[in-house]
């Protein structure tokens, strides 16, 4: 919760003040609650949430003394002016907190010792230091039947709220979707949803990050643990590629609870967290969770302990011909450096592959200066090109809303709708042809430019990418890749290709896989990558949870998740930030980069390293894209790495034509709709499923009625979808969901994520 | 004591004025037609200035000096916004102007919408005035047929229409920042001040924004001149004609305008109101609607103008003269106000979301019988920590009729938390409307 | 009410409102005027209408006392019972038509459904105390509680009206 604003005292153009007797300076137009704050002096506020747009002056618990103005002034809503005289601790300050207190209190149920939010209560801590000892009402309080689910994640108590508006703002003025409001008036306003809809949203949890009471809390938390239990770690997110800073929560080792960070990284973001970020971490114990290791010997399955699994495996690996190592995007720098490394010495040479996109032709686009999600506040027009940033980096949703609210023009360009389309211009773009609608946009908006683009669909679009680049180049924008994957970014950097392994692995030239967060059969080329998979003798996988990769494995080593392991990501920005350990893995477990240096002491060639922190420090010395960075350069905000610009000549490639028969297949994702989510029993009731939606004249040309069960088929694989029929999406396209664990829907695509066309028939 | 029909022409003319016609005939459009055509719109604005005409919805804050404030260069189209959310306990003037005489306040309005350049002017009145609201709906189209809305005002070029808001319900609609949110469609509750409505009103646009009566005040003082104007009364800062609205326990009830400074409250309650039932006398008066400190007795011979009722500590205000004879309980009345702060507050600041609810508990419990002695000690904590501390007004409405009370009948509350209060009987006789 | 049908009724003032917000109250109150009271489907068609979110809708309509969120009797009556009319009898003339309607202290609606009574904060019609207001139709007053349990009667035999206007 960030109850203060950021003041910087350092910036230019001060002004002076008294601030309780002692004279101080901010910047002007700073507000005397962040003043006073910056200063050491805390004026106590509840409505007060500078994140939450301009001040509302509800709760009245920041009244103050202003000499020569009237009354008391509320801090929150009085930029401090030169020479202002201000006592917040006078006796009739004190005694307007005092009251305000007296008064929140009277009806409130004081039932702290039953309340999740006791002990980190700002209403309960408050009260400690600017309340009334005592209480002098006698009357009945007021009742309301309680608690109520607003979702199946949010409780809402509605006896311990005070009516402070921050959460009904944040649904209004920062998610925008307007479900959460007050209700009645006077004494028996409450908060509420459309009388009988639950809460649903991407951000809802935050309402229970800024409640400065018990009246909002955490289902799956509730009664869990209480703060004098926990210890709280900072960590960042390992959802998407956005790099949401977090803390996790812990309890004897266990992740208890994931909120946004009490100090945000302001330049990332800014403490709002989506709902899978907040609920997906009870994964980490889903049934599928790898918990001990597992050596197979034709029939026979052992669980042995950890060092003799790694013994196992380092001896498979020694000993079935040629390797080659797969390396998933969210692994960590530390996890990817370790086993490039060992592919380098203990494995001869053998070739590495990251399961990222192949971004060849982004370089024009990369070469752009790097926009960090803070800056797209300041843009004047925010140009966002393909993606659908709202399922998937949610984080860049609310930045975009926020430079929308602040006046900035949005302009959308791409081929599937999605929720940012309504923030301004909106153009629709076929499938294959974000080119052409880029080059139709004539003057791109007015003003500071910035650019957010979608890394997969200008993959696929090379064109595209080299003429957005261009107008990126003349109007002197600034640029935000969507990227996809926790640390695509990091391997990146780290210099790991995209593509060989399958082709050498297809001709027959690999005989044993190590992979390491890698499961390729959940990926764009699934099909081609079964096959592939079927081709070799061994595989050793170093991974989370079960997969299809685990399943026919000879050696598995369980791994630590991003919540249980040091480690550093790079987002999609580029931006270098540190996961911390908050949990404990398994037993059975440990973080994936000590098992790959293990495996190289087993192979004979020891790394020269022991920890994460040295791993890291190793990768950077190896790696100049890593900046020379260490882990404690990065601290708890991260940095963002150097950016080598490369040169764009300005030249056009041919686009990318699409294969096969049918439909264009447009790809879409639901945030809700993946692995994390899946696997987690928080967001149970939020989960999606993969379908594929038409528009109603595309499916009457292919005879389909709504929820009908159809076959898709490309070039690649085929697979079995409900059908959705909606009057909202495109004509000529299919839109498919992807990203959801074992519907095959992967199948369908090619391992080279070109654009494909799908023939749809009845099931 | 002196009563003059400035606002109220209708009575001047001894029937209602709802057809153009009549109220043409009593001199009704003469006022626009001088400003549009003989006055530059600062003019306008510094005439009302000079009248001294001050805003009767309760604040009297000086009306022309409220208009001056309003930005020339702005940006945004400014509008007037006729506040007739007329809700205050007591107060029923404005409804007798917009039932029997809605054309003055039309002509006011549009008189104002020229002082400050705006195009389009609003009447807010309150949903339970609905059968004002089809009068007023008349009157628009009339004023419309005959070209004193719409285009090309009296052939200047000057352009103004009125949009006729129907509110639905909410006292606290009559706050002026409240009544704009609510007009926006938005909960009606008032906004954080500054900016005031002269700066960022309806949709931040530059916003006048004046009561019913007010406005309707404009129109003698346009075609009258405004050294006329203030000089009715003798009251210094309380020129003019005021409408005073008397019920409760008097013979004759009903809407009396009157010369500021030139009436006292005696004369208002006895004279004109008709007094009380034989056997009771005066007991308490809340002069300026339910809102305002409670008098005594010995204020009956103050005379009616800002300055002397605030000399004797209570407010002018809305003028809705509420009178209560000594039949009556005081702390039952305390309680039915307390109950009307508690039900109207619109629950945005604490203060006053949680203050109006205690008080009304507390009251309801001494009128029950279950008072203790320190109550008095605790309501005077409690107003203490809610007056002055709220985002408007409506709490202090709330504890100023109650805090007066108990420091003026002091007795009453003591005698009924230590016998408690039994109802009593209500006064049945049937009033002659005055 | 459908969408449509409060379109058609906001549609030609929608030019007199610098943003579609404004509109909100004249379509809740246009949407009641069908079944006296609004439904879940009503705040659904104001929100499509103005193009806000239902929740809104019904954020905003649950403010204010004369928009009735539950239905209501075919007739509301509404007894002003603050300061000046109870100093002249409106908790007797309440009491009555409650006792009369069999309904608590506070008001209902009558079993047979026809009659809702209900308190009211004040009226502005004081000079007519105690005064009762019936819908939104002219408030009336002085009623004595005999002439009070007339007016019930009146109401119970006259014909249901065709909208309700509150």
């Amino acid at each position: 919760m960030a109850d203060y604003a950021p003041v910087d005292l350092s910036a230019g153009d001060q002004v002076e003040f008294e601030l309780n007797g002692v004279r101080v300076s901010v910047p002007a137009g700073t507000l005397l609650v962040d003043a006073a704050n910056a200063h050491g002096v805390e004026v106590p506020v509840f409505c007060y949430e500078p994140r939450l747009g301009p001040p509302v002056g509800a709760c009245r618990m920041c009244l103050v003394e202003v000499e020569g103005m009237r009354g008391l002034q509320t801090a929150c809503s009085t930029p401090v002016q030169p020479d202002m005289v201000v006592r917040t601790n006078s006796p009739v300050a004190k005694d307007a907190q005092d009251g305000v207190l007296e008064l929140l209190l009277a009806n409130h149920p004081l039932d702290c010792p039953v309340c999740d939010k006791g002990g980190e209560c700002p209403l309960q801590d408050r009260t400690f230091r600017f309340g009334p000892g005592r209480s002098r009402f006698v009357e009945p309080k007021r009742h309301f039947p309680k608690p109520l689910d607003l979702s199946p994640r949010v409780a809402l108590d509605r006896e311990r709220c005070i009516a402070c508006y921050r959460c009904v703002r944040f649904s209004q003025d920062v998610a925008e979707d307007g479900c959460l409001t007050m209700q009645e008036r006077g004494a028996l306003s409450e908060i509420t949803t459309l009388t009988g809809e639950p809460y649903e949203g991407r951000f809802t949890g935050n309402i229970i990050d800024i409640c400065p009471v018990g009246a909002l809390t955490s289902i799956p938390y509730r009664f869990v643990s209480r703060p004098w239990d926990i210890d709280n770690t900072p960590s960042v997110c390992g959802g998407c590629a956005a790099g949401c800073n977090v803390e996790l929560t812990v309890r004897e080792g266990h992740i208890m609870r994931v909120t946004g960070r009490p100090d945000p990284n302001w330049e990332v973001e800014e403490g709002w967290i989506c709902d899978r970020a907040r609920w997906s971490y009870d994964a980490d114990r889903a049934p599928s969770r790898l918990t001990a290791p597992v050596i197979r010997e034709g029939e026979r399955v052992q669980q042995p302990d950890l060092d003799a699994a790694v013994d196992a495996a380092a001896l498979v690996l020694a000993n079935t011909g040629r390797v080659g190592v797969l390396i998933g995007p969210d692994a960590t720098v530390e996890e990817a450096f370790a086993a490039t490394e060992l592919a380098h010495t203990g494995l001869g040479g053998a070739p590495v592959q990251a399961l990222t996109i192949d971004g060849a032709g982004l370089a024009p686009l990369r070469a752009l200066p790097t926009a960090q999600l803070g800056d797209l506040d300041h843009a004047q027009t925010l140009l966002i090109v393909g993606g659908d940033p709202a399922n998937q980096q949610p984080a860049v949703e609310l930045r975009a809303r926020k430079a929308r609210r602040r006046g900035a023009h949005v302009i959308t360009v791409g081929p599937r709708p999605h929720a940012l389309e309504s923030l301004g211009e909106s153009h629709r773009s076929q499938p294959g042809a974000l080119r052409a609608a880029l080059e139709g946009l004539g003057d791109v908006g007015e003003g500071s430019l910035a650019i957010c683009w979608d890394e997969a669909d200008l993959a696929q679009e090379p064109d595209a990418a080299a003429v957005l680049a261009r107008i990126g180049r003349e109007r002197e924008a600034i640029s935000l890749e969507m990227g996809h994957g926790a640390n695509a970014a990091g391997l990146r950097a780290l210099g790991i290709p995209s593509t060989g392994l399958r082709e050498q692995i297809a001709a027959g030239e690999i005989d044993c896989l190590l992979t390491v967060h890698a499961d390729p059969t959940a990926a764009p080329g699934a099909a081609e990558w079964g096959w592939a998979l079927g081709r070799v003798r061994h595989i050793v996988a170093v991974a989370t949870h079960d997969d299809q990769v685990t399943e026919r494995a000879t050696v598995v080593l369980p791994a630590a998740t991003h919540r249980e392991t040091e480690g550093v990501m790079v987002a999609m920005n580029g931006r270098a930030q540190r996961l911390r350990a908050g949990a404990t893995p398994p037993e059975g477990a440990a973080p994936g980069w000590e098992l790959l240096i293990a495996l190289g002491h087993r192979l004979g060639t020891p790394p020269p390293y022991r920890t994460a922190a040295t791993a890291f420090a190793a990768a950077s010395a190896a790696h100049a894209a890593l900046g020379a960075l260490t882990h404690d350069d990065l601290g708890t905000l991260g940095r963002p790495l150097p950016q080598t610009p490369v040169a764009g000549n300005g030249h056009v490639p041919d686009p990318v034509g699409f294969s096969g028969d049918g439909l264009p297949l447009v790809t879409v994702t639901r945030i809700f709709g993946e692995r994390a989510s899946h696997r987690s029993q928080a967001l149970a009731e939020a989960r999606t499923g993969a379908d594929i939606t038409l528009h109603p004249d595309e499916a009457a040309r292919h005879g389909l009625p709504a929820g009908a069960r159809v076959r898709l088929r490309t070039a690649h694989g085929e697979c079995e979808l409900p059908l959705v029929i909606d009057p909202d999406q495109p004509q000529g396209a299919a839109l498919v969901a992807t990203g959801v664990p074992d519907a095959g829907v992967e199948r369908l695509l090619p391992a080279d994520r070109t654009p494909v066309r799908v023939e749809i028939t009845p099931a | 004591m002196p009563q003059l029909n400035l606002v109220y022409r209708q009575r001047e003319a001894g029937d209602h004025l709802r057809d153009l016609s009549d109220y043409r005939r009593a001199g009704g459009y003469e006022a626009l037609r001088t400003a549009v055509t003989t006055m530059e719109p600062d003019e306008v604005t510094y005439s009302l200035v000079r009248s001294g005409l001050r805003g009767r919805g309760g604040a009297g804050f000086p009306a022309g000096r409220k208009a001056s404030f309003l930005p020339k260069d702005a940006a945004l189209p400014s509008y007037v916004v006729c506040n007739a959310d007329e809700s205050e306990p007591g107060t029923f003037k404005d409804r007798e102007i917009m039932e029997d005489n809605p054309f003055q306040l039309l002509e006011g309005i549009a008189i104002a919408g020229y002082a400050i350049g705006a195009k389009r002017g609003y009447i807010y009145i309150r949903g339970e005035y609905e059968h004002q609201a089809l009068v007023l709906d008349d009157a628009l189209r009339a004023a419309r047929q005959a070209g004193f809305l719409g285009r090309d005002i009296f052939g200047t070029g000057f352009t103004f229409d009125i949009t006729l808001y129907r509110g639905a319900g909410a006292y606290i609609c009559g706050e002026e920042t409240a009544l704009l949110e609510s007009l926006e469609g938005k909960r009606g509750q008032p906004r954080l001040k500054p900016p005031f409505p002269a700066v960022a009103g309806l949709y931040a646009s530059p916003t006048l924004i004046n009561n019913v009566e007010t406005l309707s005040a404009i129109p003698p003082i346009v075609e009258r001149g405004a050294d006329w104007y203030a000089g009715i009364g003798g009251a210094e800062k309380s020129p003019g004609t005021k409408i005073f609205s008397v019920s409760g326990h008097v013979m004759r009830p009903g809407n009396y305008e009157i010369v500021l400074h030139q009436t006292t409250l005696r004369e208002l309650v006895y004279d004109m109101a008709g007094g009380f039932r034989p056997g009771h006398d005066f007991k308490a008066c809340w002069v300026g609607g339910s809102s305002v400190p409670v008098i005594g007795a010995e204020s009956l011979d103050t005379p009616l103008d800002y300055e002397s009722l605030n000399g004797v500590g209570t407010f002018l205000g809305s003028a809705g003269c509420i009178v209560m004879d000594d039949s009556g309980c005081i702390v039952r009345a305390c309680l039915r106000l307390a109950h009307f702060y508690n039900h109207e507050s619109c629950g945005k600041c604490s203060p006053c979301r949680e203050g109006t609810s205690w008080l009304e508990k507390i009251l309801q419990r001494m009128v029950d019988g279950d008072g203790r002695m320190e109550d008095l000690d605790l309501l005077e904590g409690l107003f203490g920590r809610i007056s002055g501390r709220t985002l408007c007004a409506l709490a202090d409405g709330a504890v100023m009729p109650v805090r007066s009370a108990i420091a003026l009948f002091r007795d009453d509350f003591v005698r009924v938390i230590e016998n408690g209060s039994p109802r009593p009987e209500p006064m049945m006789e049937v009033a002659v409307h005055g | 009410m459908t969408a449509d049908e409060i379109r058609a009724h906001i549609d030609p003032m929608r030019h007199e409102f610098a943003e579609e917000r404004s509109l909100v109250l004249p379509a809740l109150k246009f949407a009641q005027t069908e079944k006296g009271y609004l439904s879940t489907e009503d705040l659904r068609a104001v929100a499509e209408a103005v193009h806000l979110t239902p929740a809104y809708v019904e954020s905003v309509a649950s403010f204010y006392d004369r928009l009735y969120l539950e239905p209501v009797g075919r007739r509301v009556v509404s007894v002003c019972v603050t300061l000046s009319c109870m100093l002249r009898g409106s908790d007797e003339v309440m009491e009555h038509l409650c006792h009369r309607e069999g309904l608590g202290h506070h008001g209902g609606t009558s079993e047979d459904g026809v009659i809702t009574v209900q308190e009211a904060q004040c009226l502005g019609y004081c000079d007519a105390a105690p005064c009762i207001q019936v819908d939104a139709d002219q408030t009336r007053g002085p009623f004595t509680v005999e002439q009070a349990g007339e007016l019930l009667d009146e109401l119970r035999d006259a014909p249901v009206p065709t909208r309700y206007v509150r």
